[in-house]
């Protein structure tokens, strides 16, 4: 560690050239969503050589990603609401009430997080056929609960055994139920976390393919990410509104990370540093 | 956790007999935990534990025309047969040979970070940013990037070193695929990394540079021995991811291909249910895969427990 000085910056040399690789592939989409098809093919690399939005309005609506889009936001909306709710509540009385086969409920959703989509995505399909949740929002939204769940319920859970039991018990002292305390003192208490988990529920979501490819088949139903991919063959000779397509499905997470990004970056190290 | 509801429990045997404002609580209050933990139950048990029971008997049942039928082990058979389930096997060999390269990488930088290289700042949310976006977004990228007549093979062209192929070659493809998940996600092992750096003892890096450490030395001799649970974390979640979240790359980039070298289990998985109309094959796939992520978890606890003793 001797010679700091010289010696950070001969490390800081790799690490920026590092950094301009993490970026660059994005800018490099960005720049060819700009660009006309004939600019592409002469030459990639070239910077564009003005702002056209066309290629994007192109991608929005001929190739369907607008319809893609509000899909997207529909599903990630109802399973996002749905998640923080039975999180929470689930959350609550896991870690600051008692009753019969709560150790169980705790241990069975932690086993869960072990227990990968893959493994369990064929009968599922079948349990979703039968029950006549296939091609249908309220199946997906299922679906994506069913599997963010256990993570939701772990973070609230264990965020909510932070909070002191003193709390709980004035609470009832001042005449609330069980659902006041909740309703009153855990949902307004546990506002930090639920947005923390809330913000990476709905990148989960929104940014899944494997679920959205599985079981919602039809065209008109497609999530954003099942959009991209099918803009893939349709465009493979028109790279500008590809890119474009790709940059429409990339820029609300962008945008979310640059909002949330700490609390991205923290609710992901809560497991690591607990566990 | 435990300890607190330990704790709980004991309180509540010294009290003795429940307290009288809790027997006066009306029935509704008594079932109120049940009622909030009613939904959360109800889909865990629907859509994770019955599927997981179904499809594992599911994979000891015939296809097609034999659609239901009790076919002892024959999926397993066949499955181990299959010479695109081999390969998707020899792939995953091929992850954890690579394992200690994308754990190293993270750590390493992490290391610099926390050592305050210029820019230190800037560099833990520029690394991080991959790590947000959908696999199927970074594969459309990088489809263009290194698509054959792309950008990549442009720059390299011009530099007098000619095109590679690097997703329609066989050899190639696979180990483009997996730096390209690795470009994605060392972001996030770093961000853990760098938590697990804030519980380490700034009087040992301290000591370290009091007795003229060189960096290798502080790394080996501070660094890791004091991170080895952090270590062991990045290790098993990077594995875990790289079994279970390739799925939208491979889908996007290379579909399997070309010649079936870039199959992974998730991905065999998949095409048997999706494309081929094999689902009880893919139920014995999936069982394989998770017992690939039994033994990956049992080592994890394995090795924490020993070095649990060495602390």
């Amino acid at each position: 560690m001797r010679g700091n000085r010289i010696g950070r910056w001969i490390i800081a040399v790799p690490m920026a050239v590092l950094a301009i690789a993490t970026v660059y592939p994005l800018l490099f989409t960005a720049n060819a969503a700009m660009k006309t098809r004939r600019d592409y093919i002469l030459d990639r690399l070239s910077l564009t050589d003005a702002l056209r939005w066309d290629n994007i309005t192109n991608a929005w609506t001929s190739a369907g990603m607008g319809r893609y889009f509000v899909n997207s936001l529909v599903v990630v909306t109802g399973a996002v609401a749905l998640l923080l709710l039975f999180g929470s509540m689930a959350g609550f009385a896991l870690s600051h009430l008692r009753f019969r086969g709560s150790r169980a409920v705790f241990l069975a959703c932690l086993a869960a997080l072990f227990v990968p989509f893959q493994v369990i995505m064929v009968p599922l399909v079948r349990t979703m056929a039968d029950a006549g949740l296939v091609d249908t929002y309220p199946g997906l939204v299922l679906a994506y609960v069913a599997q963010f769940l256990p993570f939701t319920i772990y973070l609230m859970a264990s965020y909510y055994s932070g909070i002191p039991r003193d709390i709980v018990d004035a609470a009832r002292i001042d005449g609330n139920s069980t659902y006041g305390v909740y309703g009153r003192i855990m949902l307004p208490i546990g506002r930090p976390a639920l947005i923390s988990v809330g913000v990476l529920d709905a990148l989960f979501c929104w940014n899944d393919v494997l679920i959205a490819l599985l079981l919602m088949p039809s065209a008109e139903h497609r999530t954003l990410m099942v959009g991209v991919t099918s803009l893939r063959g349709q465009y493979s000779a028109d790279i500008p509104t590809f890119a474009s397509g790709v940059l429409i499905a990339a820029v609300p997470v962008l945008a979310v990370y640059l909002f949330f990004q700490r609390r991205i970056a923290d609710a992901i190290t809560a497991g690591s540093t607990k566990g | 956790m435990s300890v607190r509801e330990s704790s709980l429990l004991a309180r509540s045997a010294k009290a003795g007999r429940p307290s009288r404002a809790r027997k006066t609580r009306p029935v509704s209050d008594r079932l109120a935990p049940f009622v909030l933990i009613a939904p959360a139950v109800l889909i865990l048990v629907f859509f994770r534990l019955w599927p997981l029971l179904l499809g594992v008997n599911f994979s000891f049942t015939g296809d097609g025309e034999r659609n239901g039928t009790a076919v002892g082990f024959d999926n397993y058979a066949e499955l181990f047969g299959d010479p695109v389930f081999e390969t998707a096997l020899r792939n995953v060999g091929l992850l954890v040979l690579l394992l200690p390269v994308a754990v190293a990488i993270p750590g390493l930088l992490a290391t610099f970070i926390f050592l305050r290289v210029p820019g230190h700042r800037l560099y833990r949310s520029v690394y991080f940013f991959p790590a947000v976006l959908s696999p199927v977004i970074v594969g459309s990228i990088f489809n263009l990037m290194l698509a054959f007549g792309g950008p990549l093979n442009q720059v390299l062209e011009a530099a007098g070193l000619g095109a590679v192929d690097w997703l329609g070659d066989s050899r190639i493809a696979i180990f483009a695929v997996v730096a390209v998940h690795v470009w994605a996600t060392f972001g996030m092992a770093l961000v853990v990394f760098l938590a697990g750096f804030s519980t380490l003892d700034p009087a040992l890096l301290d000591a370290a540079r009091t007795d003229g450490a060189s960096l290798p030395q502080t790394i080996w001799h501070v660094i890791i021995p004091g991170l080895s649970r952090t270590i062991q974390f990045v290790f098993v979640t990077t594995m875990i991811g790289m079994l279970t979240s390739m799925f939208g790359l491979l889908y996007v980039m290379t579909s399997g291909g070309p010649g079936g070298s870039t199959y992974l289990p998730e991905y065999y998985i998949w095409i048997q249910q999706g494309q081929m109309n094999r689902p009880a094959l893919a139920a014995a796939a999936s069982t394989v895969l998770f017992l690939l992520m039994l033994v990956v978890g049992l080592a994890q606890i394995a090795i924490l427990r020993r070095s649990g003793k060495e602390d």
